[in-house]
């Protein structure tokens, strides 16, 4: 280990999750260099008064009411005059930024990055992104009246505002914030054994060792700007909760008629899951899609009916695992299951922190108007190119891990087209039952790729 | 009814194959065009794409001007390919996205030509985590490699150096050169004001910037299909 | 308007690409030859498509080969495209046809651009490009024009060219037909059908395909610098299949989201999956050419279930437009199966 590691250099949000209950996202511009470089300082300089300090992996006991942070695009760290020399030396998809990536990133017809609203649609202008958590609004309008104070540092381009749902539930239904990589060097007492190997801390931080062998990412330089920094996939996912129900609904419908449905859920099963053969249908379909019941159970462990008694996180991917190949959780992480590329396994691993936007949906009272919904999604990697973007260009999209899925996109979040789409819903005897037609739930609707810069890298940029 | 006239003309549909005309073309006429109309090198590798089909069984031409252009150096090339023949076939096998690999000395250059499914950038990563000394030892022979080894400590820059030598992929269509150089330009306009008879000529100019190029995006007996779909469809295990 | 005065204003554009065309001829692929034979599906053409044809062993085919002009002087010789229509006959009397042509894309995406295309393609009278211009053209890295071949008087290849330096869609289309030339044979060219179809399998998926013929005895192309001859295609046929069958092979590719489904001025990836879909033995030239060759009429949506038309217009144009033309020259209307 090159770095001794020392949590209090690196920001807040990247080693543990806050737990709040809200989140606001600011993009902004940098007014003027000299005096947002100013602000920079301020943010690290220990006095809570004026600009909000920002939060630091080492809270220890007393977690603050509030926490802020912040990310910087190439092009806020080019706004703050960071010599040439320096920026050379970030990666590629970094420099170019999320919007450039968009084939990659699956981010085409309605979630190109043409079609994105203000601020996202001038991404150029998009120079650091500061994001305060905590669990009232109001005291997100503090953090973010002080964040703004000084007018001539920066300018603001937009917010975005998530809130959380109860029991951790996301839009879809689903219980989310279940795993997340685990670092033997940081004690998160809310991170449990989940069977799968301890993630290198070069996974999420810049100056360590990654999950190959022998590889590291290129830090940064000079080490003060790159060392314990690391790179985030900031995203707005747009969230179709209504034709996802009304595609379960279909889906529901056509099973029914299935001359295979009995293996499929033998007759007298649907006890288990819901209150009639149709709704558990659905609710299998759901399970399916996700790799996870909606109560978060996963399918790994129990494939024939939710179960609040198996431990949600530690379980693989067997060669007999009932979790269907193309499911979205299998799929973003497939653990130690087999794949193609088999040196990849474990090293596509993001730490992810997400909240819900948009109102929760309830059927019981359908949208009058059109109601955006979604998640406000951070994806952390040391490396976008060998994590977030490998993650999305083979895995969710592609299907490259498993050539019995390859051609197919991830069933919940891939960039589906209904004409092509499809999934494979496993039976017991081996074979599958083929959906079509499943049409894309997610669109992208804005994003960026930031540097989330360590503590000293914030008093460097301050200092330049 | 020959007359003068017939006979010039017949004189000048012929210029194209006199010496002193060629003699003329390449180094007056490309130079000139080039230096008054400049064009821009394409870049390297498969056109960036979303669709499924677009991302399997893409091709990597990559060719590594050696650094000692004599048979010792291109023995010693040689020497290298042959000392790490385990280490290249583990490799392969591990990475599991490659349909076909081989490497080819073509006047003082080393190729590489490969045929993966993917994304390029995971491809070449996934290869430096299992056979980076491989990549090192071939890479040490090559001009400007020094720049990028050892390959392990270098990932992003060994990735975009490789990038940089692997060949422009011509399009299959003749016309697909031009709409690859207006989306170089960020030209995305449906009609524009273009003058399609000078089609050879920018071809040429971008011949002229870009030597060494793949013609068309190859043919595939099986287009479509990923290395592990094939073996597991074969009954070979993947 | 409607979709028959469309047809009818399409068809007198069509007529207008050769002004000496003939009243009771077809507007364009005048010149042709009719041939029988037979189409053999493959194994697994069976599993992608339920029409008849590629369910049954074997079905009977008449295939009319054409010149592009729609001149009614023969010139085998000049570069041009060359049609190839086949029609499948079905157990039940009823039939199914794949109309094709060398040219890959087409030149125009909608209707509207047609006319645009057939106003400005009008045949003008052909100038030879003088030895200077010639030298100006080399200077500038150009190809100079070739010579028209002698007797050619008019032609729309200026037109089309200045057509296509305004709409980027038509310039794969144009820069193709400057250098199709013209093959030693009929049985020696690919044919395209160019639209996109959507196909059905037995088990009910659907896939956006396109057509192509293959020919088993290869592409070869006359001497593009040799002199035209002006007939030989029927009868370099005729002695071809006199000796030996002639086959062909249907290869059929299967489209992805984000191809150009609808749009038949845009090629697919060489990348997509390719199906081999079938043989086609054409076994002699049809002894009544009058019925083979000219009454005989073809269309492109004249289809079987199984195979549908996309959405793409131009396609969806040709059924009406096929009609009128063939009413026009008083072809044998071959009523729409089940329409």
């Amino acid at each position: 280990m090159s770095a001794e590691f020392d949590a209090a250099d690196v920001q807040g949000n990247i080693l543990r999750g806050y737990r709040k209950l809200r989140v606001r996202h600011l993009m902004l511009e940098i007014a003027d260099r000299i005096a947002a470089r100013r602000w920079l300082a301020a943010s690290t300089s220990g006095r809570d008064e004026g600009i909000p300090q920002i939060t630091r992996g080492s809270w220890g006991d007393a977690k603050p009411d509030s926490c802020f942070n912040i990310g910087l695009t190439y092009e806020g760290l080019q706004a703050l005059g960071t010599p040439g020399s320096s920026l050379k030396t970030f990666p590629n998809e970094f420099i170019q930024g999320m919007s450039a990536r968009a084939l990659k990133l699956g981010d085409v017809g309605k979630s190109a990055p043409e079609k994105w609203p203000s601020p996202f649609d001038d991404p150029r202008r998009i120079h650091l992104i500061a994001t305060i958590y905590a669990d009232e609004v109001a005291q997100l309008d503090q953090v973010q009246r002080r964040a703004l104070a000084d007018g001539n540092a920066l300018r603001l381009l937009g917010t975005r505002e998530g809130c959380c749902f109860p029991d951790d539930q996301v839009h879809f239904g689903y219980r989310d914030n279940i795993t997340q990589p685990r670092f033997a060097e940081v004690h998160d007492p809310q991170r449990y054994d989940d069977g799968q190997p301890m993630a290198p801390l070069g996974t999420v931080l810049l100056g360590y060792s990654t999950n190959f062998e022998g590889l590291k990412w290129r830090v940064p330089q000079p080490d003060a700007l790159g060392l314990n920094g690391t790179f985030n996939a900031f995203r707005v996912l747009e969230q179709d909760v209504v034709g996802f129900e009304e595609y379960l609904d279909r889906t529901a419908t056509d099973l029914l008629a299935n001359p295979q449905v009995d293996e499929l859920l033998p007759r007298g099963a649907e006890a288990k899951i819901a209150s009639s053969r149709r709704a558990a249908l659905r609710e299998l379909v759901a399970a399916n899609l996700c790799g996870r019941w909606r109560d978060g159970t996963p399918l790994a462990l129990s494939a024939d009916a939710p179960d609040p008694g198996v431990d949600r996180t530690k379980f693989d991917y067997a060669d007999d695992s009932r979790c269907p190949y193309g499911a979205h959780i299998r799929r973003c992480n497939p653990r130690g299951g087999q794949i193609v590329q088999r040196v990849a396994n474990n090293s596509r691993r993001l730490v992810r922190r997400g909240m819900p936007y948009g109102p929760a949906y309830d059927p019981e009272k359908p949208d009058r108007a059109k109601i955006e919904r979604g998640l406000l999604g951070n994806f952390i990697g040391a490396s976008l190119g060998a994590q977030f973007e490998a993650m999305s260009c083979d895995w969710l999209n592609l299907g490259l891990q498993d050539p019995r899925v390859t051609g197919s996109n991830d069933p919940i979040v891939g960039a589906n087209d209904t004409e092509t789409s499809w999934f494979d819903l496993p039976l017991k005897s081996g074979a599958t039952i083929r959906l079509r037609g499943l049409p894309r739930f997610v669109h992208t609707r804005g994003g960026a790729y930031t540097f989330l810069p360590s503590l000293s890298a914030i008093r460097f940029l301050g200092a330049l | 009814m020959p007359s003068d006239k017939d006979w010039f003309d017949r004189f000048v549909i012929g210029l194209p194959e006199r010496r002193l005309f060629k003699f003329l073309a390449a180094r007056i006429l490309v130079p000139f065009w080039a230096w008054w109309t400049p064009v821009k090198p394409l870049p390297g590798g498969p056109h960036p794409s979303a669709q499924p089909g677009d991302n399997l069984q893409c091709m990597m031409n990559l060719i590594m001007p050696l650094k000692d252009k004599s048979a010792v150096g291109r023995a010693k090339a040689a020497g290298a390919i042959a000392a790490n023949k385990d280490q290249i076939y583990a490799g392969l096998n591990n990475v599991g996205t490659v349909h076909f690999a081989r490497f080819v000395i073509v006047g003082d250059n080393i190729c590489m030509f490969s045929v993966y499914d993917g994304d390029f950038t995971n491809y070449i990563r996934d290869f430096i985590a299992t056979i980076g000394s491989v990549f090192n030892a071939v890479v040490e022979l090559v001009e400007g490699g020094e720049d990028v080894i050892p390959c392990e400590h270098n990932a992003e820059a060994f990735i975009e150096w490789v990038h940089a030598r692997d060949l422009y992929q011509v399009p299959d269509t003749a016309t697909g050169v031009l709409r690859d150089q207006e989306a170089l330009k960020g030209d995305k306009a449906a009609s524009g004001d273009d003058d399609l008879d000078l089609l050879p000529r920018r071809l040429t100019l971008q011949l002229h910037a870009n030597p060494n190029v793949s013609l068309g995006s190859g043919y595939r007996a099986y287009p479509g299909y990923s290395a592990a779909q094939i073996r597991k469809q074969l009954g070979i295990g993947w | 308007m409607d979709d028959s005065s469309v047809a009818e204003r399409l068809v007198d554009a069509v007529e207008s690409l050769s002004t000496d065309h003939k009243r009771g001829t077809r507007p364009i692929h005048t010149i042709g030859v009719g041939v029988d034979g037979y189409f053999q599906p493959s194994e697994a053409a069976r599993s992608y498509c339920k029409a008849e044809h590629f369910q049954r062993p074997c079905v009977r085919a008449s295939v009319r080969f054409s010149n592009g002009s729609g001149s009614p002087v023969q010139h085998d010789g000049w570069s041009d495209v060359r049609g190839m229509a086949t029609r499948f006959h079905l157990s039940d009397g009823s039939a199914t046809d794949l109309i094709a042509m060398t040219l890959p894309e087409f030149f125009v995406p909608t209707v509207d651009q047609f006319f645009e295309f057939a106003r400005t393609a009008k045949p003008k009278p052909v100038r030879r490009e003088s030895p200077w211009q010639k030298i100006l053209d080399m200077l500038q890295l150009k190809i100079p024009r070739r010579n028209p071949p002698p007797g050619q008087k008019e032609s729309p290849d200026a037109g089309a060219k200045s057509f296509a330096d305004r709409h980027r869609f038509a310039q794969l289309a144009v820069v193709q037909t400057d250098t199709i030339g013209a093959p030693v044979s009929y049985a020696r060219a690919a044919y395209h059908a160019v639209h996109t179809f959507i196909v059905t399998a037995p088990d009910g998926v659907r896939r956006p395909v396109r057509f192509s013929w293959q020919p088993v005895a290869g592409v070869c192309n006359t001497k593009a610098t040799a002199t035209a001859v002006d007939n030989y295609l029927r009868q370099e046929l005729e002695e071809r299949l006199g000796r030996w069958p002639a086959r062909f092979m249907l290869m059929m590719t299967i489209g992805e989201a984000g191809d150009a489904l609808d749009d038949p001025t845009q090629p697919w990836p060489a990348k997509r999956v390719r199906v081999v879909m079938g043989t086609l033995t054409l076994k002699n030239v049809a002894a009544d050419q009058v019925a083979a060759a000219e009454r005989i009429s073809f269309n492109p949506c004249r289809l079987v279930p199984g195979i549908e038309v996309s959405e793409d217009p131009i396609l969806r144009a040709r059924r009406n437009v096929y009609e009128v033309s063939c009413q026009r020259r008083n072809g044998i209307p071959c009523p729409f199966n089940g329409s």
